[in-house]
């Protein structure tokens, strides 16, 4: 996430005052601008995102539908495979018995796709992503936007903005 | 919590971390002690066969089986508190929850070595998973001991995922904190995760997908377990009401679980501003409506026994009560059904000191549940010629003991390692700090 032009990192130590510039950035509609927080709250995500649903939720129905599926062949496929008739008559695929395979497979598969959805759309491992996001205090009390990309007159203007919106701290960081 | 601000929250919980004091080096050294014991029995066992076991025909599923289905009981509260009660935005849960969470998985992991012990070939214990083979010889996917081995495997898994992904933030703010090698470690685990809008979005909907995924597995886990006994022929087993009764059972003791150990904890390492009166009465209300279930299912199956005029169904319950084992059967009602009634009285349930006895009473209860629905119904089948009288041998007993060490050796370690309560959730529960607050005072 290395970000062409100058960076303007903000720090908030309030949440109110976070809000109030994550929705000036929104206003100007800056292209790259990332906010941090130390917990998730709901009043950034929609802001930020207006409401739209994490695609995470493709990842987990694709899991549980291939989960399901796979659970059910397996035993399905096995036991044509070695046909070991049981007493007492029961068909050699039988469903009722095979729901429970078919469960498990389902919330397995399931779970680990959208552990994999996680990782692919936070980009994890991210350990390359920009100095001004790893300030530690992000991750304890104060929350932070980090707008990229700006030049000129746009950099003093955007610190002077934050800064209005309740920033305790802003820094500018050159070039990257 | 009133009063406490995001960095205070951060701060108090990483206090006790890295610092053991005597007293947690001599719980560890005793869990370890214990821990070696339990190895050596069963490296007697492997030596000598299951023939040291007090196993006798038609006896042979014993102490393991009834341990297996203990630790898989005390599994259970991890996943409930931390998933059904999330979606139900519980607010109670979010102090304890990643204790009990921890305890889930190391419980299902004391609980997966008993079904290679009780086997007695544990090295052929990889036969139990599905794999090509020569002979196209497969598992029988229509036995509940089949459905067992995916439903134990499957809550493990799922639960171990929902631990991790539920500690990523908070092992981040603590490699904020930290420096060398203990940094280097938290700098790996937390995957490089910084909290930004992005990574909450997607973090907070696998979560909920996490959530959703694993209330019904909860439900079901033990139910499969139930199906181990209910679906064979076995008086005293075979029954319906055994899924909804596993259920309640182990939701039941793995609550009891969860104050034993967090009780302690909480006023070891001062964290009752965290974990304090208000989460152990919920807890002890939980142990109270499931208690009630149980109490419910004990007398039920006496009473359908006996409707049933089925003088075999109604054998084995006069049995339980009145035969051989009827300490056992008494132990468990004492244990379960009594002692907790103390909990309807609030100030019972709010006194650290009877919530962590009476704690403690339920789990000997709940052993003693298992074993009595385990070894009587199999010590007293159909043929009288068959009735023999089980008593565990010193091997049996040395393995049990030993997977309370393998247990509190795990449990020990990750509350010195790890945060036993969920940082970033807890500030979840604090009023936000907020400009026109401060302005207003």
């Amino acid at each position: 996430m290395s970000a062409e032009g100058t960076t303007v990192k903000a720090v908030f130590a309030h949440l109110d005052s976070l809000v109030d510039g994550i929705a000036a950035v929104k206003r100007a509609r800056l292209p790259d601008f990332v906010v941090t927080a130390p917990l998730p709250r709901h009043e950034i995500e929609e802001l930020i995102y207006e409401g739209r649903p994490s695609p995470v939720r493709w990842f987990t129905l694709t899991g549980a539908i291939f989960g399901g599926t796979a659970g059910f062949s397996l035993a399905s496929l096995t036991h044509l495979n070695w046909p070991m008739i049981i007493p007492a008559g029961k068909p050699l695929v039988s469903v009722p018995a095979f729901m429970v395979i078919t469960f498990e497979a389902t919330v397995f598969w399931g779970c680990l796709a959208t552990l994999i959805g996680l990782i692919v759309m936070c980009r994890l491992p991210s350990f390359g992503l920009q100095e001004e996001v790893t300030d530690a205090r992000f991750s304890d009390d104060c929350f932070g936007i980090i707008i990229n990309g700006l030049a000129g007159a746009a950099v003093e203007e955007w610190k002077n903005k934050l800064l209005a919106a309740g920033a305790i701290e802003v820094t500018v960081s050159g070039s990257k | 919590m009133k009063g406490l601000t995001y960095g205070a929250v951060t701060r108090d919980i990483m206090r006790p971390l890295f610092k053991p004091s005597v007293a947690y080096l001599g719980l560890l050294g005793l869990s370890v002690a214990l821990l070696a014991w339990g190895g050596y029995c069963w490296y007697v066992q492997l030596q000598w066969g299951l023939g040291v076991g007090g196993f006798q025909p038609p006896v042979f599923w014993g102490v393991y089986i009834t341990t297996f289905v203990f630790w898989i009981g005390i599994g259970h509260a991890g996943t409930l508190i931390s998933a059904i009660l999330f979606l139900f935005r519980s607010r109670w849960r979010t102090g304890v929850y990643r204790a009990a969470e921890a305890m889930t998985i190391f419980a299902v992991m004391t609980a997966a070595l008993f079904p290679a012990i009780h086997v007695g070939r544990a090295w052929n214990a990889y036969w139990l998973f599905p794999y090509p083979n020569q002979r196209e010889l497969w598992q029988n996917f229509k036995s509940p001991l089949m459905w067992d081995v995916f439903a134990v495997s499957t809550y493990f898994s799922v639960s171990t995922i929902f631990f991790y992904v539920g500690l990523i933030p908070d092992i981040a703010a603590m490699r904020d904190k930290t420096t060398g090698l203990v940094h280097k470690m938290y700098r790996h685990l937390s995957l490089g995760w910084r909290g930004t809008d992005r990574q909450w979005r997607h973090y907070m909907a696998a979560y909920g997908f996490f959530a959703a995924f694993a209330t019904p597995l909860v439900l079901s886990v033990h139910s499969v377990v139930s199906w181990d006994f209910a679906m064979a022929q076995t008086m005293g087993w075979h029954s319906t009401l055994f899924p909804p009764y596993f259920v309640a059972g182990a939701i039941f003791s793995g609550c009891a679980m969860v104050i034993t150990l967090l009780l302690p904890m909480s006023k070891i390492f001062g964290w009752e501003d965290y974990i304090g009166t208000w989460h152990f009465e919920s807890l002890a209300k939980m142990c109270l409506l499931t208690g009630g279930i149980l109490t419910y299912s004990y007398a039920i199956e006496h009473y359908i026994g006996w409707y049933s005029d089925n003088p075999y169904e109604w054998g084995i319950f006069a049995f339980r009560a009145t035969g051989a084992y009827n300490w056992v059967f008494w132990t468990m009602v004492t244990c379960n059904c009594i002692i907790p009634l103390v909990w309807w009285k609030k100030s019972w349930r709010t006194n650290w000191t009877i919530l962590f006895v009476v704690s403690v009473f339920i789990n000997i209860g709940m052993w003693f549940e298992r074993y009595n629905i385990i070894a009587s119904s199999l010590a007293h089948q159909f043929d009288p010629a068959a009735w023999v009288y089980y008593t565990p041998s010193w091997v049996e007993l040395g393995i049990l003991v030993g997977s309370f060490g393998w247990f509190f050796t795990w449990f020990l370690l990750f509350v010195k390692v790890m945060p036993s309560v969920a940082i970033a959730e807890v500030k979840e529960l604090l009023r936000p700090p907020l400009k026109a607050d401060e302005e207003a005072a």
